[in-house]
């Protein structure tokens, strides 16, 4: 009787993750599909005339030499923006976990620039960079007599959507470095002062690896980040310029699709950062959990 | 029998009302004027809805001339595009070719069978941009051209006649060379030329040599083939470019106006080339700066022909698939913006001309241009521009990639990795092979 009834309920679960399948299918799966068909055609603007052309965009795509550049510099601003992002962060998240007075004050502070959109991040960015009237070259000039073109200059170009990157999303990457330091036990801290460890060793051998789960979804996300969500950054601060040398996959995307207005070119575009996150993404699950300690 | 009275009196005003709302026609005008422009355009539509009942138009400011244009292509597709759009004068090849519009002469002549309209009402130099196979395709509204401001308190400090501006390359560099001050320390304190790294700028100094940018008589007798970005009038100009950043008399700004026009308002560069609408703008700021403000035709290299400048801006295309009232309606509104009232308002009050010889006349004649010279010369320079394909305009369907294309060539050679030759040359292939793809869709 009682195994009649829980058959007859098996449909509950599967009734109930619907909602989830339906967004899911509408939103994410739909588009994808759509984005791997609108690859295999050339259109033209308006969507009057569309020829079949079969892999022709992938082809073309990775024939040119300023694609391949472009993914070359996708990739180092990937590895840089992580890199320093999360370097920073943890030792911001450490200073910020200290029990002083008005710490609260701090944190918000912060995890400001996470809540304001890239778009205003990037305008502030243009201020403070800016060669006449900027704060930075302000202090620069002060301090060491120097005067840096930040959006003129391909290296410093580059640069500066490097730090407005991590800048922007410094303040998602503390919140859960914090939540992760707070997670340790004080009694694991307590047992090494005991057995005489450092500060450093402290550090080294008990706190990071006990955030490594941190560590691990944080690198996902500002994968993620980095790779979707910089275009704001790009788009007020350099356009991609000069001479390309801050034309990430994702802002090359845009452009080929609302201004050079290639529907096909833009969609293998898609289709191949996908791939190309979901390979790292792979990657990352398979060979990145070994050096991770969940407690 | 009072009760029906009323009654009837109250049935009556309903019909009357009722049919008084239907015969308004209510059509759409996107358009991508932002800032004070906005509300120089929400007036002038006021006004029209105003001046009578038929037509109501539904003014709606759409982001920038990319993002209208972006905008219009995804309501085409989903069957919601407005009547009237504003495009900007480098999408004109692509409407053309879209499929969806209708040629303001068609729309005036045959839908709505207006006979007393003056086709020639146009300033020539205007008018000419917008025929393609004789026809006139969208009303021209607001215009500009570049020309070249600077600072005349400055040019009498460094010895130079203010009543004579720079004609030639060769001047333009000797120019900016006295009026730059350099500190003691190698920093610049005041450049002599400031220019925004825009394709614009190259596109009108190819055809003041009296260039064509592509082939085909500038794509004009036949589909572009071909760009001529790599032949000596755009790299001479590409070339001078270089030369005075390099020489340290020429600031470059970065992509863009706004450095530039920063740099020039705040007096860090005594020379610039800009738009003709920002002619008031400048006017005021140096007024408020302190300084008296000059403009002139722009340079050209003395041994090439003179040719002329391109007329840039936007103007205004009607979308076909719409009812025939509503066809009508927007040809009503199209021309009562052509009218001279509405063309010396939207004039005096963004800096774009007006685009009708009526409106010109009228402003000669109450002596604005004498009391605002700076104008004048925006228009000398149009008006006596040579009458040809090079100053007629390009017409290339992937315009804005090109323009794109140009900008990325002049980063290169001012980044010094690349010679002006080379980086056109490379500007060159891209642009052919872009123009390649666009024309195979349309065989």
């Amino acid at each position: 009787m009682q195994k009649l009834n829980y058959r007859s309920h098996s449909l509950v679960p599967y009734l109930l993750l619907s909602p989830t399948f339906i967004v899911l299918l509408l939103f994410l799966y739909w588009p994808s599909i759509n984005s791997v068909y609108l690859s295999l055609y050339k259109q033209a603007p308006f969507g009057r005339n569309k020829i079949f052309v079969g892999i022709q965009n992938y082809v073309n795509l990775f024939q040119d030499p300023a694609y391949l550049n472009n993914l070359l510099r996708s990739t180092f601003f990937v590895i840089f923006t992580i890199s320093i992002g999360l370097i920073f962060s943890l030792l911001l998240a450490v200073i910020l976990n200290q029990n002083l007075k008005g710490i609260k004050f701090y944190r918000v502070i912060f995890f400001i620039p996470y809540a304001i959109s890239s778009t205003v991040a990037g305008s502030l960015w243009v201020f403070l960079l800016n060669p006449v009237a900027g704060q930075v070259n302000y202090l620069l000039d002060l301090a060491f007599n120097i005067q840096v073109n930040w959006l003129t200059n391909s290296f410093f170009a580059f640069l500066a959507i490097i730090i407005a990157t991590v800048w922007k999303n410094m303040g998602f990457n503390i919140i859960f470095f914090l939540a992760g330091l707070q997670a340790i036990p004080d009694s694991v801290y307590e047992s090494a002062k005991i057995d005489g460890a450092g500060a450093i060793t402290i550090f080294k051998d008990i706190t990071i690896p006990l955030l490594s789960p941190t560590t691990f979804y944080l690198i996902i996300m500002n994968i993620i980040f980095s790779v979707f969500e910089s275009f704001g950054i790009v788009d007020i601060m350099t356009q991609g310029g000069p001479a390309d040398s801050t034309n990430i996959v994702i802002y090359k995307l845009y452009r080929e699709m609302f201004i050079n207005f290639r529907p096909g070119i833009a969609a293998a575009q898609s289709v191949i950062l996908l791939a190309l996150v979901i390979i790292v993404t792979i990657f990352h699950f398979k060979y990145g959990t070994n050096n991770v300690h969940y407690q | 029998m009072k009760k029906t009275v009323l009654l009837v009196l109250v049935s009556l005003c309903f019909i009357v009302s009722f049919s008084a709302a239907a015969e308004e026609v209510t059509i759409d005008f996107w358009h991508a004027m932002g800032g004070h422009n906005l509300e120089v355009v929400n007036t002038l539509v006021e006004e029209f809805n105003n001046s009578q009942d038929q037509v109501e138009v539904k003014a709606q400011y759409t982001g920038s001339y990319n993002d209208t244009l972006t905008k219009t292509q995804s309501a085409v597709q989903t069957g919601t595009a407005p009547n009237i759009i504003q495009i900007y004068e480098i999408g004109t090849q692509m409407m053309l070719d879209s499929g969806i519009i209708m040629p303001i002469e068609d729309l005036g002549k045959e839908v709505a069978g207006d006979n007393s309209f003056d086709w020639d009402k146009f300033l020539v130099p205007v008018s000419n941009y917008y025929t393609i196979d004789g026809k006139l395709n969208s009303m021209p509204f607001n215009s500009s051209t570049p020309i070249l401001y600077y600072d005349r308190d400055a040019f009498e400090e460094a010895g130079l006649d203010p009543n004579r501006p720079p004609q030639t390359f060769a001047e333009l560099k000797e120019y900016a060379r006295k009026l730059t001050i350099k500190n003691d320390d190698g920093t610049v304190e005041r450049y002599g030329f400031t220019l925004g790294i825009v394709g614009w700028f190259v596109e009108q100094m190819v055809a003041n040599q009296d260039a064509t940018l592509v082939n085909n008589d500038n794509g004009r007798s036949a589909r572009a083939t071909a760009s001529n970005l790599n032949e000596e009038a755009a790299v001479r100009f590409v070339k001078l470019w270089k030369e005075m950043v390099d020489e340290g008399i020429m600031l470059n700004p970065g992509r863009g106006w706004d450095g530039a026009n920063q740099a020039f308002a705040s007096g860090r560069a005594a020379m610039l080339i800009e738009s003709t609408s920002s002619v008031a703008g400048f006017t005021e700021n140096a007024k408020v700066a302190g300084f008296e403000l000059g403009t002139g035709f722009l340079p050209r290299p003395a041994s090439a022909n003179r040719g002329g400048v391109i007329i840039g801006g936007a103007s205004l295309w009607t979308i076909a698939d719409h009812p025939e009232e509503e066809l009508k309606a927007t040809w009503e509104f199209l021309k009562w913006l052509s009218e001279e009232e509405q063309q010396v308002y939207w004039f005096e009050n963004t800096g774009y001309f007006p685009v009708t010889k009526a409106a010109v006349e009228r402003e000669m004649n109450n002596k604005f241009f004498a009391k605002n010279p700076n104008y004048l010369t925006a228009f000398l320079q149009l008006l006596l521009s040579k009458k040809a394909v090079s100053t007629q305009g390009a017409l290339i369907g992937t315009f804005p990639e090109v323009r794109q294309i140009v900008e990325k060539a002049v980063e290169k050679t001012l980044e010094g990795n690349m010679t002006p030759q080379a980086a056109m040359d490379e500007a060159a292939e891209r642009v052919n092979k872009s123009l390649k793809e666009y024309n195979q869709l349309y065989k």
